[in-house]
């Protein structure tokens, strides 16, 4: 499969994320930006891996209000960009965003939101449509691979046409759906433009914002009347009873009157909500007696709907949220079934699902790996300060120290707000406070709370769990990672002049895997007060492995197995290690050959791998 | 063909994926309707991991309670998790080699009784089989090639339109060249399993 062939006509299975770098590619993107996030990260990835032998230029960026700030000031120098995140990533780059919507961006500007309903992977499931509406933004929501291509292309297509920034919202779903996409032609990158002047436009003083809300609502009112013949809006089936569907709700109602050939219901989907295509939604509900709205978490088009039947004196009956279309998790075949049924009073038979005894079945969570030295670094800080310390946790593999007998989180907001999150409870509490950070979550957003911390002279321990990556999103480089592993200009930003640079006086600097120098440290810092900083460092051991090469030819094995292995297993708890007839063993194919436990525990020792 | 939704559960690190990828890749090329869903993140860390194929004309990329007409689970006690998503007269394929999560190897939980497993299984699925997949891939010197032994069962025993010469091929054709000797000998020992199994 090769995404940058430049003729159409191919048809591949792809990921939904890789057919929006192919939809992007087909509309000449020049620039792409992004900071990665799942559900949306094989969208950068992809442009990273393929990046050597393409036009287009792309850039990692330390946090997503970055990534919108380089693609959107790109976008005015007239090149087609793109800038992907997670939909919480949209909350950090909103400032930026809804400028850009004021002042417009000549190029074209695409904003992928990986929105996640049911929280496969966030903290929360905000519906970020809701940006679109907040901050003018055109909106396509696809619902398949195939329209995850054709809706990007369009969507750069439409941003350059009318020189607004258009949302691409998917979810989780969507992102990670396998589909045929047949490729359509592609032009070649546009990568270079220039900037036309024009201070009363771009530089959004008072007098020129107001100015440029009116231009921006005129402009959506243009777009809205382009959208209303949009092809993605189309309807069809009959009957009286209508249905109003978005994004992937689309395919599973498209499954259930497959399944239910005796469902008759005209049908309107809605590709692109927002601005919302009064005059479709109109005459499509001309003659309806009632209508269901399908679109998962927020009720918006609900409303809108609501808001039109008013405006039009329609009588029309509105169904959408409630007992089978809740405002939470994702819809399904099942709960679109049901609000079907309800709303056109036919009895369905309850399917029974198998219901197979499940009480005491363990629990699976994912867990640090083997070899993961965040492990390592809880185990001593534990060891010091116990219970005692409320620990402050942030975004990114660490976070799994949750668990017991880690139990290295109490608490969390978001990306970066383990230091300022510390530093604010460790004001009001009399407890020690110890706040855990990744070092790719430290360049995006700790270094400004950091800051804080010694402005304010607070009273915190900030461990930067540096394993050199971006481990928990698939090992994106970051700006501390050296760029000549990526064939680019060689270099890196050191975490700890940074730090120091910020005004820290302690700090101390120790390999993450070394029992000794990380308990020592800890102990130190103990007796200490004010900001002090342990950096923490080892490469993530799957990183290690895969890109830098590094094979671990020792394993550890209980020598002379007796209680102090079983402690090690109990206060460890290495997915390496297991108990059989009473004794701790450790697995040679899962050891990673980190020593921690060897270092820990007299009954363990090194040996050879078999 | 008749649509047919095939419901994948493993742990990460199983190559449940990388099947879950084979089979959607190795149906397009064959002319059948493919859709697919899986969902990435947290489940390279020993996580639980869910995936679907939808053969046939489906919209949806994923599968619901009580609508997978196949699961293949590559670890028997996710096999008995995920038993809820199976339809009435549905066929499970599982391997019978038990891949035990943290809690259990440490000794803070019990795995279930395999026996358990397997009853409550065969009451939902009587044509249920069990495939020593981890001890049959160990055969070919590559233990990670026991989810390609369930494929291999899967492909040949009829429920699909698409043989184990089908998949015999499109292993030759899309994997690593390295790989595709101890991967077709998996496949082989998968189907010869099920076959002997059948006849019994």
């Amino acid at each position: 499969m090769n995404l940058l062939d430049p003729n159409p006509g191919a048809k591949e299975l792809l990921l939904g994320n890789e057919a929006i770098v192919r939809g992007a590619l087909e509309a000449g993107v020049g620039f792409i930006s992004c900071y990665p996030g799942t559900p949306s990260s094989e969208v950068p990835d992809t442009f990273f891996r393929l990046a050597p032998k393409a036009q287009y230029y792309f850039e990692y960026c330390p946090n997503e209000k970055v990534a919108m700030e380089t693609a959107g000031s790109a976008s005015l120098g007239g090149v087609p960009c793109l800038v992907t995140m997670k939909h919480v990533g949209v909350n950090v780059a909103a400032d930026p965003m809804m400028t850009l919507a004021y002042i417009g961006t000549p190029g074209g500007l695409v904003i992928l939101s990986a929105d996640d309903p049911g929280c496969h992977s966030s903290q929360n499931e905000q519906d970020n449509r809701y940006y679109a509406r907040l901050g003018g933004l055109p909106c396509f929501e696809p619902s398949t691979a195939q329209e995850c291509k054709d809706m990007t292309r369009e969507a750069m297509e439409l941003s350059a046409k009318w020189e607004q920034p258009v949302l691409l919202r998917t979810t989780t779903r969507v992102n990670h759906l396998r589909g045929p996409v047949k490729f359509g032609e592609m032009k070649p990158a546009k990568t270079r433009g220039e900037f036309r002047k024009d201070p009363s436009r771009f530089v959004p003083i008072p007098a020129v914002a107001r100015v440029r809300h009116k231009v921006l609502t005129a402009s959506l009112e243009k777009i809205r009347s382009e959208i209303e013949n949009s092809p993605w809006n189309k309807s069809w089936g009959e009957g009286d009873v209508g249905v109003i569907a978005s994004g992937v709700a689309r395919s599973y109602l498209k499954d259930v009157l497959k399944s239910h050939p005796q469902i008759k219901v005209r049908v309107l989907e809605l590709g692109i909500a927002f601005p919302f295509p009064e005059n479709t939604v109109k005459n499509f509900l001309a003659g309806l007696k009632k209508v269901v709205i399908l679109e998962e978490l927020e009720p918006i088009l609900e409303n809108d709907v609501r808001t039109l039947c008013q405006k039009n004196g329609l009588d029309v009956q509105v169904t959408g949220k409630g007992e089978a279309l809740p405002l939470w998790d994702e819809y399904s075949t099942l709960c679109v079934e049901q609000a079907l049924a309800e709303a056109l009073g036919l009895p369905m038979e309850t399917k029974s699902s198998p219901s197979p005894d499940l009480s005491g079945l363990p629990n699976r969570p994912p867990n640090l790996c083997a070899g993961c030295s965040h492990r390592s670094v809880y185990l001593n800080v534990r060891k010091v300060f116990g219970d005692d310390a409320v620990y402050s946790s942030d975004i990114g593999c660490y976070t799994l120290g949750i668990l017991p007998p880690l139990k290295a989180a109490d608490f969390l907001l978001c990306m970066g707000s383990s230091i300022s999150g510390g530093c604010g409870i460790s004001r009001v509490i009399d407890n020690p406070v110890v706040a855990f950070i990744g070092d790719s979550t430290f360049f995006h957003s700790g270094i400004t709370g950091l800051i804080n911390a010694v402005y304010n002279d607070y009273n915190i321990i900030l461990v930067i769990l540096d394993n050199r990556t971006t481990a928990m999103t698939g090992h994106q480089p970051h700006p501390g990672v050296d760029q000549a592993l990526y064939g680019r200009r060689p270099g890196s930003i050191e975490i700890e002049p940074l730090v120091r640079a910020s005004g820290v006086q302690n700090v101390r600097r120790v390999k993450a895997l070394n029992q000794k120098a990380v308990l020592e440290a800890l102990r130190e810092f103990r007796e200490m007060s004010g900001v002090r900083v342990l950096i923490a460092e080892e490469p993530c051991p799957l990183y290690a492995k895969r890109m830098l090469g590094v094979k671990r030819n020792k394993v550890a094995t209980v020598k002379d197995p007796g209680p102090a292995s079983l402690e090690c297993l109990n206060t460890l708890a290495c997915p390496a290690f297991f108990i059989e007839q009473g004794k701790m063993g450790i697995n040679p194919d899962a050891c990673a050959g980190c020593m921690v436990c060897v270092q820990i525990c007299d009954e363990i020792k090194p040996g050879s791998r078999s | 063909m008749k649509p047919l939704r095939v419901f994948f559960t493993g742990v990460g690190g199983q190559g449940t994926l990388t099947a879950t990828k084979l089979l959607a890749e190795t149906a397009l090329e064959q002319g059948i309707e493919v859709n697919a869903g899986e969902i990435h993140g947290m489940a390279q860390r020993g996580g639980v991991v869910h995936s679907f194929v939808l053969l046939g004309g489906y919209h949806s990329p994923k599968i619901s309670r009580g609508e997978a007409d196949v699961i293949l689970g590559f670890e028997p006690m996710e096999t008995l998790r995920a038993l809820s998503f199976l339809c009435h007269d549905g066929l499970v394929l599982s391997s019978e080699d038990p891949v035990p999560p943290v809690s259990v190897s440490t000794g803070r939980e019990t795995y279930p009784p395999l026996g358990h497993i397997k009853s409550e299984t065969i009451k939902y699925s009587p044509k249920a089989q069990f495939i020593p997949c981890i001890t049959l891939a160990r055969k070919t010197g590559v233990v990670q090639t026991a989810n390609t032994v369930l494929m291999g069962a899967f492909f040949s025993m009829g429920v699909l339109p698409l043989g184990l010469d089908v998949l015999l091929d499109s292993i030759k054709k899309r994997l690593r060249p390295a790989l595709v000797e101890v991967n077709l000998e998996a496949a082989r020992l998968g189907a010869e399993y099920v076959s002997r199994h059948s006849q019994e």
